[in-house]
C-alpha cells in the first residue's frame, strides 16, 4: 500500500515474515539515511553501494537477533550501517583507493552530495547543526564517521583524554538542543 | 558510583558514538543495567545521532533497490498476507440409519475414519515436503549470499597483501603548532619509492584567498611539496602528493595565499619522519 507507514515494532514484525513487502518499506523509510551515514564514512561510491547491499543482508538476516530493550530499531539499523562502513575502512584496499583518489573525484563526490541529499526541511536544521563548533564536530566525526577511540583522537589532536570526553559531550548536548526544538 | 557525575563525564557519549575499546564498552554496559537513569540518557544520545545522521541522507542511485533486492536471501513473495491452508477433510454428516443394520453404520464410519486418516497423512506429508522445500530454497541463498561475502572479503585480503608486499608505508602525524587549536594532518611516506599521499584530516577550511602548502624538512630547509586542493580540508580524504620524496627529516603544512610561497610564512601542523 502506497504511502503507509508502520511503527517501529510493525517493522520489526514486518521483516521477521522476510517479505518483499518489508524490504520495500525498508528501502523506502530508511534506505537513504543509511546510505548516507555509509557515504559519510566512504568516499568511493562504488564501494558505498556494495557496503549498502552488505548492510541490507545483515538487517534481513539478523533482525532475530535486534532486542527492543536495548533500543529503538532505527539506532540499531544506523549502527549496522556504521560499522560495515568502518570495517570497510578499515580493510587495507579500501584506505589505498581511499589515497589514490583524485582531486576531481572528491569535487564531483561533492556535487553529488549536493544534488541527491534531502534539501527540504533538513535545510534549517543543518544550517543550525552548522553552527556547532568546529572543535565538537571534528571530535563527533572522527568518533562516528571514522571509527577513531578516544585514545585515538586524543593522540590526533594532542588533546587531553578528558578533553575530548567533555568536548564529545557538549557537542552531543548541543545536537540534542538543536534537534528537540 | 555517583550516576549524575558518570553522566556528567561524557562516557555515554563516548559510548554511543562507538569511540570505547571493547572492555571500557563492557564496562558501560554493565553500568546501564544498574542505572536505570543511565538507560535514558543513552538513548537521549542516541536520538540526537539518529537526527543528525537523517540530515545527511543521500538517495542511492536507482538500480540499487533492485540489485539488493535479489540479493536478499529467502525472500519470500507475499508472506505478508498470511495465506492458511484450506481444511481438506471431509465433512462427515451420519445419515439416520435403520437400527436392525447398526453394524453398516460402524462400518461406514470405520471407513470413513480411514479415509480421513489416509488423507490426513498424504496432506501432512505434501506439508512436510513443501516445507522442506522452502527452508532448502532459503538455505540456498543465504549459502550464496555468504560465498559472496567470502569472496569479497579474499579479494580484499589479496589485494591488501599485493600491497604489503609492495610498498613499506610510514604513516606521520602531523600535529598542531598552535596551542589552543587542536588540528591535525596524515601523510602516508613510502621512502623507498619516494610516493607520498596526504590527507588534511582536521585541518580547518582555509579563508578565502588563501590555500595550505605542503613541505619536506630536508637538513633544517623546508622544500616546497606543492598546494593543496581546499576541498580536502577537515575531510578523511587522501591524495598522491605531486612531487617525488626520497629523504626528509619532517613534514609540515602552513597556510599561504593561493598559489603558494617559496618558503613558509604560517606553520600550522608538524610532524618528524
Amino acid at each position: 500500500m502506497p504511502g503507509q507507514t508502520y511503527s517501529e515494532e510493525e517493522l520489526v514484525l514486518l521483516l521477521k515474515q522476510q517479505s518483499r513487502e518489508a524490504f520495500n518499506y525498508l528501502y523506502k523509510q530508511y534506505g537513504a539515511v543509511l546510505f548516507g551515514v555509509i557515504c559519510k564514512v566512504i568516499y568511493d561510491e562504488a564501494t558505498a553501494e556494495d557496503v549498502l547491499q552488505e548492510v541490507f543482508v545483515k538487517i534481513w538476516t539478523n533482525i532475530g537477533q535486534y532486542d527492543a530493550k536495548k533500543g529503538r530499531i532505527y539506532t540499531w539499523m544506523i549502527n549496522i550501517a556504521r560499522n560495515a562502513s568502518i570495517d570497510k575502512l578499515r580493510s587495507k584496499g579500501e584506505i589505498m583507493k581511499g589515497k589514490i583518489q583524485k582531486g576531481e573525484d572528491v569535487v564531483s563526490n561533492l556535487e553529488r552530495g549536493l544534488k541527491t541529499e534531502q534539501v527540504t526541511d533538513t535545510i534549517g536544521l543543518r544550517k543550525m547543526v552548522a553552527t556547532l563548533k568546529p572543535e565538537y564536530e571534528t571530535i563527533i566525526n572522527l568518533a562516528y564517521f571514522k571509527g577513531y577511540t578516544l585514545d585515538e583522537i586524543s593522540k590526533t589532536l594532542g588533546l587531553p583524554l578528558g578533553t575530548v570526553k567533555t568536548r564529545m559531550r557538549s557537542g552531543i548536548q548541543q545536537l540534542r538542543e538543536v534537534f528537540n526544538n | 558510583m555517583n550516576p549524575k557525575e558518570y553522566i556528567e563525564s561524557g562516557i555515554l557519549e563516548a559510548y554511543v558514538l562507538g569511540a570505547l575499546q571493547s572492555e571500557e564498552q563492557r564496562e558501560v554496559e554493565m553500568q546501564l543495567d544498574l542505572y536505570p537513569e543511565l538507560r535514558s540518557e543513552v538513548a537521549g544520545i542516541e536520538k540526537a545521532i539518529v537526527s543528525y545522521c537523517q540530515l545527511y541522507a543521500v538517495t542511492p542511485p536507482a538500480g540499487v533497490e533492485q540489485r539488493i533486492a535479489q540479493s536478499l536471501p529467502g525472500m519470500r513473495a507475499n508472506a505478508g498476507n498470511g495465506v492458511t491452508e484450506t481444511n481438506r477433510s471431509i465433512p462427515f454428516q451420519p445419515e439416520h440409519r435403520k437400527p436392525t443394520i447398526a453394524w453398516r453404520n460402524a462400518a461406514a464410519v470405520a471407513v470413513l475414519i480411514c479415509s480421513l486418516a489416509v488423507n490426513y497423512y498424504f496432506w501432512k506429508q505434501g506439508d512436510t515436503e513443501r516445507k522442506i522445500a522452502s527452508e532448502l530454497t532459503q538455505q540456498m541463498g543465504r549459502l550464496q549470499a555468504d560465498q559472496k561475502l567470502l569472496a569479497d572479503q579474499l579479494n580484499d585480503y589479496k589485494s591488501s597483501t599485493a600491497m604489503m608486499a609492495d610498498t613499506a608505508i610510514q604513516t606521520i602525524v602531523m600535529h598542531t603548532v598552535k596551542p589552543g587549536h587542536p588540528m591535525a594532518a596524515t601523510l602516508y611516506w613510502s621512502k623507498s619509492n619516494g610516493e607520498a599521499y596526504v590527507a588534511m584530516d582536521a585541518l580547518p577550511k582555509p579563508p578565502e584567498g588563501m590555500q595550505y602548502q605542503l613541505w619536506v624538512i630536508q637538513n633544517g630547509k623546508p622544500v616546497s611539496m606543492g598546494v593543496l586542493p581546499n576541498n580536502m580540508a577537515n575531510t578523511p580524504v587522501m591524495e598522491k602528493v605531486q612531487m617525488q620524496v626520497t629523504s626528509g627529516d619532517a613534514f609540515a603544512i602552513s597556510l599561504e595565499r593561493v598559489g603558494g610561497n617559496p618558503s613558509p610564512t604560517e606553520v600550522y601542523v608538524l610532524g618528524k619522519a
